[in-house]
């Protein structure tokens, strides 16, 4: 492999790293507070990018329309809060998993129903979909706006969580439920804003996806939120920072299995997949994570 | 619960003497999910033909049970298990994708059920199978075609992309190295992708250092159109050609400005088909869609013919319409059966013998260019 091709591959490698770092966020932050493994994170990001879509097919600005498809999509995660998961405050963490889990599926046939499953170009404006061009190596200008984004989502959700009061009932939430209803804070008002937060963040992430991959349909959310939660957990579940090196090192091994291993290629995933098993076996709470009842965010 | 069984089967029966019969076509197809265009169009082309024709000769009805597997082996098999077991279908029809129909092949094998697949190109769908039978042709072909029209307009170095998760592009990819080594053509590479992947850039970085003459794409669509976007973005404008399961408006539509001169080998083109058969399908899609008639549609309005050509004979022989040893051996038996995709006859392993077209994207639209026999 000559030096440009090389290069080359860092560039991808970061590209796609960035992007799953930018989904695995929002699973950890819901995970962090609720313990909840939110399996519909990836249906959640689907809804967004189709929101986008469907508006800018109304003729919306894109900017608007993202404004739009956020909003919605926090709507649609406060709703799945009340309906599916408030019920279940006191049942057995089980339970909750596996209503996520029915959550994600209906959002799937939903969106099948409604839409039909044929995947569908998604148009994005010209200054996100430009690629820029330095001695022979290529650079889609996501690349640099998504590492962006993904830290200003990070600074901003450490700001909220650090120095707002709902940051405090949110971090207080995280250890002991019953004590912080004592406390006489409403937890129910308190969780849907951990919703709404995490369906925002998997708006955004969805909507920058469909912008580097501009092939939406139904069940787009599957395979990416399952890397995303994989990135979640390699870099430690429940850990913010965790979450972005974890994104990082999967779209890095992602890469460079298929650039250095050609043949290979086509178990990407299983060298993906492998290498979060063999950091679990060392490291059971992930690379950032640390005892898993002591440590929150 | 046996005697509730036996109470359904026996009520079963009786609603069956005393209306006029009525004859089930299981059909199992993608539509939804990743590959839900390869359902959709088949199913467009499917509705047609069901419209023209759904009588037969002893008025009989035929009834169409449609079930949707999302594109998955699993869901497949398991369609056509139900298929069998509940709605007591006579025939099954489908699926496109070759893992998909490789995973349904042994269920109704087993049931001893007939099934028609009418756009599986991969040969071991029907291999050493009695009741499988497909209305297209196989890949050693489709990937000769493939080879000998890269050859024929000079490209003497080629980049293998296959798609290691579906059977399909593996077999393609080995037909097409085969015969373009054997016509002189040289394999500068394979890279491997999978179905599902979006992000193709390690793969297009390394086709780039090798700077080949053609990128030849075994896979479906889906990851076609995204492909063929990412490798022009980053500077390769190197053709690509690929094979029946890339002709789809979501290649153009996805893929824009970037799958301009995609060439592929498919089963139809209606500028080429001039049968009165084809003629009067295409009239009959225009009218329904108002938009040009895909191949996936065709092939599928074909193996639809073919089973009601079956039960017809079967009736003629004094059979039931729903004798399934009758309708599989007539299947298997098909002899110039005069289709929208051309003349079918089944050889003896169940595969069809009939002539490819080569097309090529050009402005949006599927141009044609050549047709190939065998």
């Amino acid at each position: 492999m000559d030096l440009s091709t090389f290069l080359q591959q860092l560039v991808n490698g970061a590209s796609l790293g960035s992007m799953y770092a930018l989904i695995a966020i929002g699973y950890t932050m819901v995970y962090g507070v609720l313990r909840l493994i939110n399996f519909a994170h990836g249906d959640i990001m689907m809804v967004g990018a189709f929101l986008t879509y469907f508006a800018v097919s109304f003729k919306f600005p894109f900017e608007a329309a993202v404004a739009l498809a956020i909003f919605g999509s926090i709507v649609v995660g406060i709703l799945t809060d009340k309906i599916a998961y408030k019920p279940l405050r006191n049942a057995p963490k089980i339970s909750l998993l596996i209503t996520a889990i029915g959550i994600s599926f209906f959002l799937e046939n939903l969106f099948n129903v409604l839409f039909g499953g044929v995947p569908r170009a998604f148009s994005a404006p010209e200054y996100l979909s430009k690629v820029m061009h330095f001695n022979g190596i290529y650079m889609p200008v996501t690349v640099v706006i998504i590492p962006i984004m993904t830290v200003i989502i990070l600074a901003s959700l450490l700001w909220i969580l650090y120095r707002t009061k709902y940051g405090m009932a949110i971090r207080a939430l995280a250890f002991d439920i019953p004590t912080v209803k004592l406390m006489g804070i409403n937890a129910d008002s308190i969780i849907s804003i951990v919703f709404a937060l995490g369906s925002a963040l998997a708006a955004i992430g969805g909507i920058f996806y469909a912008v580097s991959y501009p092939s939406i349909d139904p069940l787009m959310g599957i395979i990416v939120g399952l890397k995303a939660f994989a990135a979640a957990v390699l870099g430690g579940i429940g850990s913010v920072t965790g979450a972005v090196l974890g994104g990082f090192i999967l779209g890095f091994t992602e890469i460079f299995v298929v650039a250095l291993f050609p043949e290979l290629g086509g178990y990407k995933d299983a060298f993906a997949f492998f290498f979060l098993i063999l950091v679990l076996l060392f490291r059971p709470t992930g690379i950032m994570g640390e005892d898993l009842e002591r440590s929150r965010f | 619960m046996r005697k509730a069984f036996s109470f359904v089967a026996a009520a079963a029966l009786m609603s069956a003497i005393a209306t006029a019969k009525e004859v089930k076509i299981g059909v199992v197809l993608p539509l939804t999910g990743p590959i839900a265009a390869f359902g959709q169009t088949s199913k467009g082309g499917l509705d047609i033909a069901y419209e023209q024709n759904h009588k037969l000769k002893n008025g009989d009805d035929v009834k169409l049970v449609v079930l949707d597997d999302r594109g998955d082996k699993v869901e497949a098999a398991t369609a056509v298990k139900r298929l069998i077991d509940k709605d007591g279908v006579a025939v099954i029809l489908g699926e496109v994708a070759s893992s998909n129909s490789m995973a349904m092949a042994p269920v109704a094998e087993r049931a001893h059920t007939p099934m028609i697949t009418h756009a599986s190109t991969n040969p071991r769908v029907t291999k050493g199978k009695k009741y499988v039978t497909r209305a297209c042709f196989i890949d050693p072909f489709q990937g000769s075609v493939m080879a000998k029209y890269a050859l024929e307009n000079g490209m003497k170095k080629a980049v293998v992309v296959t798609d290691a998760k579906q059977d399909y592009s593996v077999g393609l990819s080995k037909a097409f190295k085969k015969a373009y080594r054997a016509g002189g053509g040289k394999i500068l590479k394979t890279v491997l992708i999978n179905s599902g992947d979006k992000d193709f850039n390690a793969q297009v970085s390394a086709i780039k250092a090798t700077s080949p003459d053609i990128i030849a794409f075994t896979g479906y669509y889906p990851e076609a159109a995204l492909m063929v976007k990412q490798a022009r973005s980053m500077g390769i404008d190197t053709p690509f050609i690929g094979a029946d399961g890339v002709g789809f408006p979501e290649l153009v539509e996805i893929g824009g400005k970037a799958s301009e001169g995609f060439m592929y080998t498919d089963h139809f083109n209606e500028t080429a088909a001039n049968s009165p058969e084809a003629k009067a399908y295409v009239e009959a899609f225009h009218k329904k869609y108002s938009k040009a008639a895909d191949s996936m549609g065709a092939l599928a309005a074909d193996a639809y013919g073919m089973i009601l050509s079956a039960m017809n004979q079967c009736i003629d022989e004094g059979k039931a319409s729903d004798d399934k040893e009758c309708i599989n051996d007539k299947l298997r038996h098909t002899k110039e059966y005069s289709g929208v995709t051309g003349v079918i006859t089944i050889d003896k392993n169940g595969n069809a013998v009939k002539s490819a077209v080569v097309n090529e994207v050009k402005k949006g639209d599927f141009v044609y260019k050549t047709t190939v026999n065998p």
